[in-house]
């Protein structure tokens, strides 16, 4: 536990020491109040239905990738990784305490958002349980997503590959999830697209958890595919084969 | 104390190591030499288990790399060839995080100050990694080699990219840690080899082609005598010529330097005579004779006759 911790640290400092986490965290909040903004300006709606539906979309196509990118890529290529991988501490507590950083800044950037529904608050009387639900499927979404990127990120050394990767299979998982993506791919071998729609696409268990529906099923889809993708990560890692 | 065996690493078909044993024991400095993609960096890998071995294990102070690699890294030190360091961090802190990731709890800040004092980073402590010069990032490197008192240093090229100033300190700096601890180090700098280690380890193509002292290792190659001959002849005609002299072990760097000139050095074994061959030859064939004298065999000499020409004149070391 105390090696998790002293590995956070020093990942989280990281995001820090470089612009990119403050160029990143204005033009994700920026991006996803702007987004909203203009719907919400339109319709004059006292919710916040819009900004959790483009979210998933932001989320994987641009903003997942970047925080993730860095995290086994720049130690593959400055080669700390092999200091990190020869110091006394398990591989799990080495992996867990850069994903729990990672998990963390993106906490910090979306805690950027609640601007929104303070200014909800004030303007008219929003339906808080959607609200609430929504910011829980977002940190679920955004913390299935990164184990997604640290499990990718630990495969090249480039940066930019490990963002172009990252960005495609979360892409593709949130995809999937729009009624339509199924409905093409079940074209071309019936049952398949289904499938994925129901088990795989992220969309279905983020919906219900936004309606304020706080399904067992659905937090269980979310911490296992996490789980999933943490331990192929530490399982590479440890196997030392390269 | 480090046990190596038969260690082999292979990358798809390529051997990094092909069956490498050897015993080093506590308190040896090993000097580790070989041509660039010999295999010294994977063996350090191994040894400091951040690669897994093809097949064969390493064994350091009792504890498998394979089955207890956990208790390896706490004895080992090391310093790799990339010198791995967050350039975004200030010296300080990139000690501190080693101190605290090697768990010297108690014991840190006066391992700190040991240290930036071993390794001259006093003046650079608050500053920026990223921005230090080549030679204070492989101390800084060194240093969190150096910080949690490991019984084993495990140092890939620790002197290369400083300049004579740090090397020679460096070099003192492995001279006193030797009293405790078991030192492997490798580099291309022969004389360096010479100077600070016990003993030499030779590898070549994956394989290990000599080990011994380094008085051991020249009296070794000593049973080689080398002559340099310059004349002026037809490359054509020189080389069959030559060639013909049964008794020339290998012939190497035979070039035509302009308006036919030849110079090569013959190789051959002392307890044969060729010099009255040779003469007959040279004679016969009419060529004018710039240059013919026995050549001493030089450190470099004998480390590329060791490395270059395959394996097979010295398979069997002296061990």
């Amino acid at each position: 536990m105390k090696d998790i911790m002293i590995i956070f640290r020093r990942e989280f400092n990281a995001y820090f020491y470089s612009p990119i986490a403050y160029v990143f965290s204005v033009i994700f909040i920026l991006l996803n109040c702007g987004l909203y903004m203009f719907h919400f300006f339109f319709f004059g709606n006292a919710d916040m239905r819009e900004f959790f539906s483009t979210l998933p979309i932001v989320l994987a196509l641009i903003f997942i990738p970047a925080i993730s990118m860095r995290l086994w890529s720049e130690e593959k290529k400055l080669g700390t990784i092999q200091l990190l991988l020869t110091l006394p501490m398990k591989v799990e507590h080495v992996v867990l305490g850069k994903y729990f950083a990672s998990v963390a800044f993106y906490l910090i950037a979306l805690a950027g958002t609640l601007t929104i529904p303070i200014v909800l608050m004030f303007l008219g009387h929003p339906d808080f349980g959607p609200i609430f639900g929504g910011y829980f499927g977002s940190i679920l979404l955004g913390a299935f997503f990164l184990a997604v990127g640290i499990f990718i990120s630990a495969f090249f050394d480039d940066q930019i590959v490990s963002l172009i990767i990252t960005s495609l299979a979360c892409g593709f998982l949130a995809l999937i999830g729009w009624r339509y993506v199924p409905m093409v791919i079940d074209g071309w071998l019936p049952g398949l697209g289904e499938f994925l729609y129901s088990y795989v696409g992220v969309s279905r268990h983020l919906n219900d958890i936004e309606r304020g529906v706080i399904d067992l099923k659905s937090i269980i889809y979310f911490l296992s595919f996490t789980g999933l993708f943490l331990t192929l990560n530490i399982k590479y890692l440890d196997g030392r084969k390269y | 104390m480090i046990e190596l065996k038969n260690l082999s690493k292979h990358y798809g078909s390529f051997a990094a190591l092909d069956d490498v044993s050897c015993l080093i024991k506590k308190g040896e400095i090993i000097g580790f030499v070989g041509p660039n993609g010999a295999g010294k960096t994977t063996a350090m890998k191994i040894i400091t288990t951040f690669t897994a071995p093809t097949s064969g294990t390493a064994i350091i102070g009792g504890h498998d790399v394979l089955e207890d690699p956990h208790e390896v890294r706490k004895m080992i030190g090391y310093l790799p060839e990339t010198v791995p360091l967050y350039s975004d961090m200030l010296v300080s802190e990139y000690l501190q995080f080693i101190g605290e990731a090697r768990h010297l709890n108690g014991t840190l800040s006066k391992r700190l100050d040991w240290v930036i004092e071993a390794c001259g980073l006093e003046n650079v402590m608050k500053k920026k990694i990223g921005i230090l010069s080549k030679g204070y990032k492989q101390r800084t490197c060194l240093a969190q080699a150096l910080i949690h008192d490991p019984d084993v240093l495990i140092l890939d090229e620790p002197t290369s990219g400083l300049d004579p100033h740090q090397i020679i300190g460096i070099r003192k700096l492995i001279r006193e840690l030797a009293h405790d601890k078991t030192i492997i180090f490798s580099t291309h700098i022969l004389s360096e080899v010479a100077t600070i280690s016990d003993r030499i380890l030779v590898i070549n193509k994956g394989k290990l082609v000599a080990d011994g002292t380094f008085d051991q290792l020249q009296a070794r190659l000593a049973d080689r005598r080398t002559i340099a001959l310059s004349v002026k002849a037809s490359k054509k005609e020189f080389d069959s010529k030559i060639k013909a002299i049964k008794d020339i072990d290998e012939i190497q760097s035979t070039e035509s330097a302009g308006r036919g000139v030849i110079s090569c050095q013959l190789f051959y074994n002392p307890s044969k005579d060729i010099l009255p061959e040779l003469n007959q030859v040279i004679r016969d064939a009419g060529w004018d004779i710039l240059e013919l004298h026995p050549e001493k065999m030089s450190l470099e000499a004998s480390f590329i006759m060791l490395t270059e020409g395959g394996s097979d004149h010295v398979e069997g070391g002296i061990a």
